[in-house]
């Protein structure tokens, strides 16, 4: 599998997007295109192979399913995850005769995704760097009272900063990836101590991307059951996601309503004491 | 003398914020530029006089950034407080604008970033995992759909909540119905996520004891799978979570430790993807 130019340009320009701060908007450039697992259609489009790219996508998307960027603080920069990541993912798998819907390819494409995501912080910073010569220009608006190049310094200057930075890495990684990806396979062969680390720490990787979701929704240790009981459903009855997403919004909609009642016992309780005291 | 905003002029300043809120990022002013240019249409829209214009949009000058997306519920309460400055009111200046946008934006980035990115996002990401298995783009694009529509509508809906409801809005989020709504949508996502581990992470070990025949007779794996199916992985996840949270780890010292674990489990013979060529 090789990519063109044409492809790699298409695959830059959904860099732009998608990234965190992107030119789509959050909701729909990094929230959306920025997820590996639309990242990962996106590319099965370009690239003419739909399945390897979704079950790619999969793969990644586990990693980075709660990406919280607090304060703009980001461990991974999803449009290289997606748009680096992904199509040179889909390279090495090819290149390797791997079945993008093993266990050993979903770890290949772990592996990739994640090294080429913490790297590419770099390019977060990058863009958020440029963009302060813009902020800039803004300022010296502000002063003059020219208000309307306010939209040139937020909307249109930025694509500078992502030509830059988003555009043209995507450009050279995709293009020069490739011959890359051979050259590791010919270095490092598949049965060495190199490749057998590399497939394991794309197995382990995904448990760092859960464990930065249980961070936010386990404030004590029976906070736990929840998420063991989804577990349960999925590896212990063979429940599939979209059924367990069911069973689990009926547990929600249970707990609010005790809720509820508890908050309207409270306000019952409340009117009584006041009664006593007027007694 | 009453003043009112335009529906032309609100309309166009939320989707000035819904998408231009982060477009120009630093790391400096963060969202304070996307904040101007929400702020701009309404200012044309109330004042002619050019003073009064560039007395209101140096208010806005000033340092922002929050959750953006739950976030445009400020923009929304600045909106009408704006109008009620333009009308008149002298309660309303800059300080109470800028004090409630600057002690707004610090709750409503954490509610935010729990909510919304931490927990409805992973939820219809894990259902269009569960949709995409196999490699249909079924899930893809049921998530495409279903979140921009959620993100759209619901941000349309808090700017103009925050528009005519003003502070009174926020109470909905930090009220006791808002905190019922947040502990049912945790213990939801908590089981969602749950099952999307199962579902996609293998964290499975090659270790086994062999008798004097060379016949194994004890299989690790399938020992532990006895006891709860899917340990190993549950284990690990657990693992991760006590690093961070508890020894406080940053996620990407977690990545590289696992590194250290890999290599070391692969010399080990605990860990071996099995690969030929």
């Amino acid at each position: 599998m090789t990519i063109s130019w044409l492809q790699a340009a298409l695959l830059g320009l959904f860099a732009c997007l998608s990234s965190m701060p992107g030119m789509g908007g959050s909701s729909v450039g990094n929230y959306t295109f920025g997820r590996p697992l639309i990242g990962g259609f996106i590319c099965g489009l370009i690239l003419g192979d739909m399945k390897t790219g979704i079950l790619v996508g999969c793969a990644m998307q586990v990693v980075y399913i709660a990406l919280v960027t607090p304060g703009g603080t980001v461990s991974a920069d999803v449009r290289a995850v997606s748009y680096i990541g992904i199509p040179l993912a889909m390279v090495a798998l090819k290149s390797y005769g791997l079945e993008a819907t093993s266990t050993e390819g979903a770890a290949l494409a772990t592996s990739f995704g994640a090294m080429v995501g913490t790297l590419g912080t770099v390019l977060f910073y990058g863009t958020a760097t440029i963009n302060l010569a813009w902020q800039h220009i803004g300022w010296q608006a502000v002063e003059k009272r020219d208000y309307h190049k306010l939209y040139v310094v937020d909307m249109v200057l930025p694509w500078i900063s992502h030509f830059i930075c988003s555009f043209i890495p995507t450009l050279i990684m995709c293009k020069m990836g490739t011959s890359v990806v051979e050259l590791i396979k010919t270095t490092l062969p598949m049965d060495g101590i190199a490749m057998k680390t590399l497939f394991t720490v794309g197995s382990l990787l995904p448990c760092v991307g859960i464990a930065i979701l249980l961070k936010q929704i386990v404030k004590q240790v029976t906070d736990f059951i929840p998420y063991l009981f989804g577990f349960t459903l999925a590896a212990s009855m063979g429940i599939n996601l979209v059924s367990a997403t069911v069973i689990a919004g009926m547990f929600a909609v249970i707990n609010y309503k005790i809720k509820m009642l508890s908050v309207s016992k409270a306000a019952v309780a409340g009117g009584y004491d006041d009664d006593e005291e007027d007694i | 003398m009453e003043k009112k905003l335009s529906k032309k002029a609100l309309t166009k300043s939320f989707h000035n914020w819904f998408y231009g809120h982060l477009t120009c990022f630093s790391q400096e002013h963060m969202q304070t530029f996307g904040y101007l240019c929400s702020m701009l249409p309404l200012v044309e829209d109330l004042y002619d006089n050019e003073d009064d214009k560039a007395k209101a949009m140096n208010t806005y000058t000033a340092f922002f950034n929050t959750e953006p997306q739950l976030g445009t519920l400020i923009v929304g309460i600045t909106a009408g407080l704006e109008e009620a400055r333009a009308g008149g009111a002298e309660d309303v200046d800059d300080e109470t604008i800028n004090g409630l946008r600057a002690g707004l934006m610090g709750p409503i980035a954490g509610i935010g970033d729990s909510l919304v990115v931490g927990t409805v996002i992973p939820i219809l990401l894990g259902i269009a995992m569960g949709m995409s298995t196999g490699g249909s783009p079924l899930g893809a694009i049921f998530y495409i759909i279903v979140w921009n529509l959620f993100a759209y509508l619901g941000m349309r809906f808090l700017y103009f909540k925050g528009y005519s409801l003003g502070t009174k809005a926020v109470e909905f989020l930090i009220g006791a119905q808002g905190d019922a709504i947040r502990d049912s949508v945790s213990i939801l996502g908590g089981m969602v996520i749950g099952a999307v581990s199962a579902t996609w992470v293998s964290v499975t070990t090659s270790m086994q004891l062999l008798n004097e025949a060379g016949e194994p007779y004890l299989v690790l794996q399938d020992k532990l799978n006895e006891v709860f199916p899917g340990l190993l992985t549950a284990i690990f996840v657990i693992a991760c979570w006590f690093l961070m949270a508890k020894k406080r780890m940053s996620p990407i010292k977690v990545m590289l430790l696992l590194v250290v674990v890999a290599f070391i489990g692969v010399l080990v013979g605990f860990f071996n993807p099995g690969l030929v060529y």
